[in-house]
């Protein structure tokens, strides 16, 4: 699946003028010209408290994760984001225009892709996305012309006189993000879109979210999985019962866990003496040399690798394998509260 | 406005699809209606029986009744008359279903009358209990009428008149016309819909309500589907949603019931009566459905249990609003309790236009009621249904 989406005049303007954000490990960082911010959201069912007090912005053609557990509070602070669930306390700005329930103009700047299937299994993918189009004021030849265009982004065009009730689990996602697009959103809200999906289904979803955020969307992205935000979000927002824990880039979210990369080498020769000179590197916290090898404890793994296997190599060490495991954002949602993503 | 019409589209474009909406709304009342006005026997609309007569005595008094009342009766098409030549054979043809009753009158009947003994006619009834009735109403009213004759005879004659064959040839003048007071039943007047209307009104407004819950239905579908956090993410406000909803539920119960209304109009000649208020009866039936489907609907979690629920309402009131039985032949005590129903209202509604005098003011007080009970529950039922979709 290939995505391309055009942006309307002032939305490309306005992504290219702006930089990318620099966010830092702290709710606090506020991209400037943010397409969605969000301030202090907060929501009880009966007793309990769903979301506590969420802060994030989003700029144009930023991906924005918020990565927590089930039952974190992502898709309740998604529906006050988008204006489909009262919120207690909190204000939400999209598109600078601010956002409640019934707020028509802000809305339309919204794409949102539910975490549940949202489409008519009793209408064909032609039907829905007309219907959805004209609820956002789309219509005539506009409209018919912007549903071939997005049948043809996710791939759909042969099928789109088919009832989606016969469609395969893939399609019906690709289906759920393209109506998501139909009316050129600035921000594109994505709950869990991969939740169930197929791993060649999956790529494309990531794919596609790649080449929208490159061609200036905002995208706020949902996800358990610590895979999905790696690789796609600028920036993640680490949330836990409701709040916001941390905040940042990948390396600034690790830099918070303040731990080293392991690199092991599966090796045999005079290993004491690799040691010896190993652990003269710069960045090098430790050498353990055990049966099969040499274990290292470094600060930036990618950067010294290089060096490290000459060295080795230069005391007579042959290396068989190597494997760098670098602390991850599962580490860091360990690290914060405890427990693990998918607990 | 407009998002509300694009919903409403949706939703009966995906009612006409799965056609179930077409089944519940239309085919099901439709055969229901026909054959009820083609199985039940006309007997309340178009009454006609027949009697067998046995005139043991031949007197002049015995004619008065036989030719001048009876034939009154044949006259105006209610009963035909047949000549029986004794009681048993009378009987048996009552027995036989051959004669609604029978009467039997006996010899020396016409010399008691003038010699003011006391005089009795029998009346046999069969299974046909309006037949024997209104052979009793006949002769009941005959025997008045001759009480009377011999009254004035007897007061002649204690006033010291002269009772001859002039005064009682005018007392036997006066038993063989109609009464000098003519008793109208207004009540019978006014409900006179035929059998074919009264049962193609009545299923009309029971099946109405299986119509106008597709509406609130939708929502609810739309909930359980997951698309409704779409539709609110949309820039559309919520009440648009439930708006469309609504108007859909309306769209399907106007051509529920102006479907039922020709069809049978049609096919089993129901007369439903003037056009332009039939429409405006239907219209605030229609709306009253909507309003008691939408409010019972938000009662449910799922569709199926909506589905569920609102069948039982629709038959409850049906069966309370006197769908299914008319309430001429109810208890007083149901008939006040009908009142609550939309369905008392609008067949009350019918059965007045079914006179062919009756006008708007005649239909208002039924429209008024049933557009009142749609906008009060309706607008409860939307209230709860506006709060449940953004909670």
């Amino acid at each position: 699946m290939t995505v391309t989406t055009d942006l309307g005049p002032d939305e490309a303007a306005a992504s290219a003028a702006e930089p990318a954000a620099t966010p830092t490990a702290t709710p606090s960082a506020k991209p400037s010209a943010s397409v969605l911010s969000c301030r202090d959201l907060r929501k009880s069912f009966g007793s309990r408290e769903a979301v506590r007090g969420v802060s994030f912005e989003i700029a144009p053609g930023e991906t924005y994760g918020l990565l927590g557990p089930n039952g974190a509070g992502k898709t309740t602070t998604i529906s006050m984001a988008c204006g489909i669930l009262y919120r207690d306390a909190g204000e939400v700005v999209v598109a600078g225009r601010p956002l409640d329930v019934g707020s028509t103009e802000a809305k339309a700047a919204i794409g949102l892709v539910p975490q549940d299937l949202a489409i008519y299994p009793d209408l064909n993918a032609r039907e829905n996305l007309a219907f959805f189009g004209r609820l956002y004021g789309m219509g005539g030849r506009t409209l018919a012309t912007r549903i071939d265009e997005v049948l043809e982004v996710v791939d759909l065009t042969d099928r789109a006189k088919d009832r989606t009730e016969h469609y395969s689990g893939g399609m019906k996602r690709r289906l759920n993000i393209a109506v998501g697009l139909l009316h050129r959103p600035r921000l594109l809200v994505l709950d869990e879109p991969t939740v169930g999906v197929d791993p060649q289904s999956r790529n494309a979803i990531l794919t596609s979210v790649e080449a929208l955020s490159a061609q200036g969307m905002g995208i706020l992205y949902t996800t358990h999985y610590m895979e999905e935000a790696e690789r796609l979000c600028d920036r993640v927002g680490i949330i836990d019962e409701g709040r916001i824990i941390a905040e940042g880039t990948r390396a600034e979210l690790v830099a918070l866990v303040g731990g080293e990369d392991k690199v092991s080498l599966t090796a045999s020769g005079n290993l004491h003496t690799a040691a010896e000179a190993l652990g003269g590197i710069d960045g090098v916290q430790g050498v353990t040399v055990h049966g099969g090898g040499l274990d290292l404890l470094v600060h930036g793994a990618r950067r010294l690798l290089p060096g490290l296997l000459e060295a080795a190599s230069r005391d007579g060490v042959s290396i068989r394998s190597v494997e760098v495991v670098e602390p991850d954002l599962e580490a860091v949602f360990l690290h914060l509260t405890g427990k693990a993503l998918r607990d | 406005m407009r998002a509300a019409l694009v919903i409403a589209g949706r939703i009966l474009r995906q009612r006409l699809r799965d056609r179930s909406a077409i089944i519940f709304a239309v085919v099901t009342p439709l055969g229901l209606a026909l054959a009820f006005s083609m199985l039940i026997p006309n007997e309340f609309s178009s009454f006609h029986t027949s009697f067998v007569v046995v005139d043991q005595d031949g007197g002049h008094v015995a004619k008065i009744l036989t030719d001048d009342v009876l034939g009154a009766i044949v006259d105006a098409g209610v009963a035909d008359v047949q000549t029986g030549t004794t009681e048993a054979a009378a009987a048996e043809s009552v027995r036989a279903g051959e004669a609604g009753a029978a009467i039997l009158i006996p010899a020396g009947f016409t010399a008691a009358i003038e010699t003011g003994k006391p005089a009795q006619v029998t009346i046999l009834g069969g299974e046909f209990a309006v037949s024997l009735e209104v052979a009793r109403s006949v002769v009941s009213r005959f025997a008045s009428d001759v009480g009377a004759a011999q009254l004035m005879i007897a007061t002649t004659a204690a006033t010291g008149g002269t009772v001859d064959a002039t005064t009682i040839s005018q007392a036997q003048a006066a038993v063989a016309q109609p009464g000098p007071i003519a008793v109208t039943d207004t009540a019978t007047e006014q409900f006179q819909a035929n059998l074919a209307t009264f049962y193609g009104a009545a299923m009309a407004i029971m099946f109405v309500f299986f119509a106008t819950q597709y509406g609130s239905l939708a929502l609810l579908s739309d909930r359980e589907t997951g698309t409704m956090p779409r539709l609110l993410a949309a820039p559309v406000r919520p009440a648009s949603i439930i708006f469309g909803a609504s108007l859909a539920g309306l769209a399907l119960g106007l051509v529920s019931m102006t479907v039922l209304w020709i069809a049978t109009t049609l096919f089993v000649h129901a007369s439903w009566g003037s056009p332009p208020l039939v429409a405006l009866l239907i219209l605030a039936a229609v709306v009253a459905a909507m309003g008691i489907s939408t409010l019972v609907a938000t009662l449910a979690r799922t569709p199926r249990q909506a589905g569920g629920l609102n069948a039982i309402v629709a038959l409850s009131l049906a069966a309370i609003g006197g769908v299914f039985i008319p309430l001429s032949q109810a208890p007083e005590g149901m008939v006040m309790v009908s009142q609550i129903t939309p369905h008392y209202w609008f067949l009350r509604g019918i059965n007045t236009l079914a006179a062919s005098t009756s006008g708007l003011g005649d239909i208002l007080p039924s429209i008024l009621v049933l557009v009142g009970m749609g906008l009060v529950l309706g607008g409860i039922g939307l209230a709860r249904a506006r709060r449940a979709l953004v909670a």
